[in-house]
């Protein structure tokens, strides 16, 4: 069953018709070819599908489409501006943080959500609010450190 | 060298950033189809009869296949084994063993379609215990690849041997022996496996995949399918992890099969509880006796060690082969007799995993050194410095060991946690609260004899591009790969790029495991890039009347060495070559290391380089719940020459992480074959929050002759030493208690502590 809603992807205020089982996360990449947001595990652990929906982070794999009406989505293709690199983007090619990438655009947009809650987190908060977000590669340290650049600004 | 050594930006960094890498799962194919398996629910069962035929009635499925659909193939693969059959034929093997596949028009219809194929099975009894599996009597798992003499369900047994070893113990002062125990863990690349396969009307298979050995899982599709090499092509993009865990072929084979059937592409993403049923780390049972001199040193040391290889071998005989010479560790002992075993069992297949083979045998021999400095009252950094292999030592093997740089790593390690900064190193810091620290050293070898291939191309405007069959998994292989060729033709980086694997057009790799890339493929492509550099240099000699030993290549020139004005620009060059400036100039080398060690002696040449590292720990227990809290952990890799320093931080820090999540809480648990944590809920992989409060990666550089620039491969070698270097903090905090079998939850510390408290009542 198609369902009519209005909601605001990446921006763009618009009507999409989406199944009522459909998760955000294949709505995203099946309907869109929005494909930076990705799956890893499908029950909401391991953070990979993680975006911004009115600037918090959640696991897109667990949200269902239907509940995004008048929200406003962020997903990783949303954050460049006019072709620029958002400063979370910048910050972790600066640091390197990342190795096979898979997590990372899930992880960036965690950093982006935790920069909105905590302008200035520390370090124990910083590694609370992205426990969520697994990297095998094991790049956390990276990760902290352009958190914590970001942090100074 | 104006790359080599420096931290440039990682190729493919801004793809990585942007979401814009196109992972397997990513691509789509026009009248692409969904694939979906029906595995076993037993982990041992005959399979009595199967009906597809509601499957294939329900509208929108493509294709099905079951055992009747093998007729025409080689049904059975394997590295090295051909123990798999493509889909189940007479046996289920493990809980998770394919029995049929599906391919329909969504993921939905072929779940559906999946539900509707019966199956009726004749349960048989399973052993899913290493001991139990390799006892003589034991049921068989895989009756045509066992081992008869030695019984049971043990395919190899591999042994290595130097001195007497019942005169090495009787010569010794004391004694110990002790058993160590590793259970299976997942790899838990975030990126599941994930398959697209077609047929091109032609009749060649094309398959695109995050295969870590392109090559040889091309001539597994070519052997499994009757096809000549040119006829199959394997396409890997950037790889989202792989770890050992998308080694070889796991999945292929059925996809391609689907795909033949029903006529499409045809697309498999695995689902995360499948990933755990489709590669783990080997379970391991370790038994270590050593004998040694009241002055420290070590003098007779018999290892046996059992390999839990599951259902199908995969690369478990090599691997545990290779776990044998290194089983004792890294150290110079008279007397030496190890032996490994490797026996099926009714569990998922395990394979290679970061630091395979090496990390059981460590967990062991690294426990063990503690044990003895405890013993002859040394101090445990003394204690391995005094028994460490040194350069031009001879190993097990009987070859003298070269570019060794452990001694080195163990004390930046040592150093790096504050090792002996303060006399009372278990001192009560608060409350229930004890800190400890502890140190592990490690030696692993690399696939020996390989082979890798590279061909370089450069254009005439000064560009090149390596073909090469390396992927590129997230360990920085492009960009090193980049770097060497770019420092040989004096370019810059964006001059240079690196293709991914396409066996079509990439020539020949044996993988990208086991930390070889650098080395081999660095090498290979370094002396491809300098066939190039030798024709520009010829060409440029003539034209400018000097000794081509009188020119170098810098910032695309080529110009007489203290004569920068005398030069020619590449174009010019090709100019010179062949008339006008452009057509292509090609380099192109094939590496191929020698070596290998007899099965039953263990003699010959282990590896074309070792791996030497070290790590250290430090570490908090609570006393009273049994909790660890990681302080600070060090990881010291003898790199040869860092390429790329910050990306051999990386995989250091990476290798920390993976050996810390085994050390402390990761384990694969398994009920009769059934997994009973098979999912991310139920299993953990290591988060932000268990990161050490501080970690440091240290690069010890002992260039190796035959590396390129001297570089060694290093992307695994800090995860073997890392479990023992924890275990050895935590039986430092705790006066001597010890937990001998992994991971250290903490009901195993309470109780080792209060084993501890009575055997001090005594």
């Amino acid at each position: 069953m198609k369902i009519a809603i209005i909601t605001t992807i990446n921006g763009q205020r618009q009507e999409i018709q989406v199944n009522g089982h459909q998760t955000l996360l294949e709505f995203l990449r099946d309907n869109l070819k929005l494909k930076g947001t990705v799956e890893g595990c499908s029950v909401g652990v391991c953070g990979s599908c993680t975006v911004l929906i009115d600037g918090k982070p959640v696991s897109s794999c667990l949200t269902l489409a239907s509940n995004v009406e008048d929200k406003h989505v962020t997903t990783i293709e949303g954050l460049s501006q006019n072709g620029d690199f958002d400063p979370v983007q910048q910050a972790f090619l600066k640091h390197q943080a990342f190795q096979c990438g898979f997590c990372t655009t899930g992880m960036i947009m965690a950093v982006k959500g935790l920069l909105i809650a905590y302008p200035h987190p520390t370090e124990e908060q910083a590694r609370d609010y992205l426990s969520g977000n697994l990297c095998r590669c094991g790049t956390y340290k990276e990760v902290l450190a352009a958190v914590k650049q970001l942090s100074q600004k | 060298m104006t790359l080599v050594g420096i931290n440039v930006e990682m190729v493919g960094a801004r793809a990585k950033v942007s979401g814009a890498v196109n992972y397997i799962a990513d691509l789509e194919f026009p009248g692409q189809v969904y694939a979906k398996a029906l595995r076993s629910p037993y982990p041992y069962a005959k399979l009595v009869r199967i009906d597809t035929s509601k499957a294939l009635a329900l509208a929108g499925v493509r294709a099905v296949v079951t055992r009747d659909d093998l007729a025409e193939l080689n049904p059975h693969f394997g590295t090295g084994v051909e123990d798999q059959p493509v889909v189940v034929i007479d046996k289920a093997r493990y809980v998770g063993d394919i029995i049929a596949a599906v391919a329909a028009d969504s993921r939905e219809i072929a779940d559906e379609a999946v539900a509707l194929i019966e199956v009726e099975y004749e349960e048989l009894p399973a052993v899913t215990e290493i001991f139990e599996a390799a006892k003589p009597g034991a049921p068989l798992i895989q009756e045509d690849h066992v081992d008869k003499i030695a019984g049971g369900n043990v395919h190899g047994v591999y042994r290595a041997a130097s001195g007497n070893i019942e005169q090495g113990f009787k010569e010794s002062d004391e004694v110990i022996e002790n058993t160590y125990i590793l259970p299976p863990v997942q790899h838990g690349h975030i990126e599941p496996h994930a398959v697209t396969a077609f047929w091109e009307p032609s009749g060649k298979l094309v398959v695109h995949t995050p295969c870590q050995t392109p090559s040889p899982l091309q001539e597994q599709l070519a052997k499994v399918f009757k096809l000549p090499l040119n006829r199959v092509r394997v396409i890997v993009p950037p790889v989202g992890g792989g770890y050992g865990g998308k080694n070889h072929a796991r999945v292929e084979p059925i996809v391609a099969l689907l795909a033949r059937k029903a006529r499409r592409p045809v697309q498999w993403i695995l689902t995360r509880d499948e990933v755990f049923l489709t590669g783990r780390r080997f379970g391991a049972l370790i038994k270590i006796k050593t004998g040694f001199k009241h002055d420290g040193r070590l003098w007779a040391r018999k290892v046996e060690a059992w390999y839990d290889m599951g259902a199908y071998a995969l690369s478990g005989p090599a691997n545990t082969k290779n776990a044998c010479i290194i089983a004792g560790g890294p150290y110079n002992i008279p007397h030496r007799d190890y032996t490994t075993y490797a026996v099926y069992t009714n569990l998922p297949p395990a394979g290679p995993y970061r630091g395979v083979g090496a990390s059981h045998v460590c967990w062991a021999y690294e426990s063990e050194m503690d044990e003895i400095a405890r013993r002859v009252g040394m101090d445990p950094l003394e204690l391995r410095l005094k028994n460490l292999l040194k350069e031009g030592d001879l190993f097990i093997t009987g070859e003298p060991m070269i570019s060794v740089g452990i001694s080195e790593c163990v004390r930046q390690a040592a150093k790096a946690v504050g090792w002996r900064d303060n006399e009372e190193q278990a001192a009560i810091s608060a409350g229930p609260f004890v800190r400890g620290k502890g140190l592990a050293v490690a030696i692993k070898s690399t696939s020996t004899p390989s082979t890798s291939a590279a061909s370089v191309r450069l254009n005439a405007d000064g560009s090149a591009i390596l073909l090469t069959s390396s992927a590129e998994i997230g360990q920085g292989a492009h960009t090193s790969l980049a770097q060497i060729v770019g420092d040989v033709l004096g370019l810059p980086l964006d001059r240079v790029s690196v293709t991914f694997p396409d066996t079509d057009v990439t020539p020949y790799d044996k993988s990208t495991s086991s930390s070889r890339t650098t080395f081999h493929m660095g090498r290979a492509a370094q002396i491809a890039a300098g066939q190039i550099r030798d024709q520009l240099l010829q060409a440029g000699a003539k034209t400018l009347e000097a000794h081509v030993e009188d020119l170098e290549l810098k910032e695309m020139r080529l110009q007489v060495r203290g004569v920068p004005e005398k030069n020619l620009t590449i174009p010019q060059l090709f100019r010179a070559i062949y008339g006008e400036p452009s057509g292509s100039l090609f380099g192109n080398y094939t590496l191929r290391t020698e070596g290998g060690v007899d099965s039953k002696t263990g003699k010959g040449k282990g590896s074309s380089f070792w791996f030497y590292s070290a790590a250290g720990a430090e570490v908090e227990v609570d006393v009273e719940t049994g909790k660890l809290r990681m302080l600070k952990v060090a990881t010291a890799v003898d790199v040869g020459k860092a390429i790329h320093p910050r990306q051999c931080d990386l995989q250091n820090e990476g290798s920390a992480l993976a050996g810390l999540g085994s050390a402390l809480f990761e384990e694969m648990c398994f009920d009769n074959g059934q997994p009973i944590n098979g999912s991310f809920l139920d299993y953990l992989l290591p988060s932000m929050q268990d990161h050490p409060i501080e970690f440091e990666s240290l690069l010890v550089e002992t260039p190796h002759p035959d590396g390129p620039f001297g570089a060694k491969g290093m992307g695994e070698a800090g995860l073997p030493p890392m479990a023992a270097a924890i275990g050895n903090a935590v039986a430092n905090a705790l006066d001597g208690a010890r937990v001998r079998d992994l991971p250290l939850k903490p009901d195993k510390i309470i109780a080792a502590i209060q084993a501890t408290k009575k055997g001090s009542l005594k």
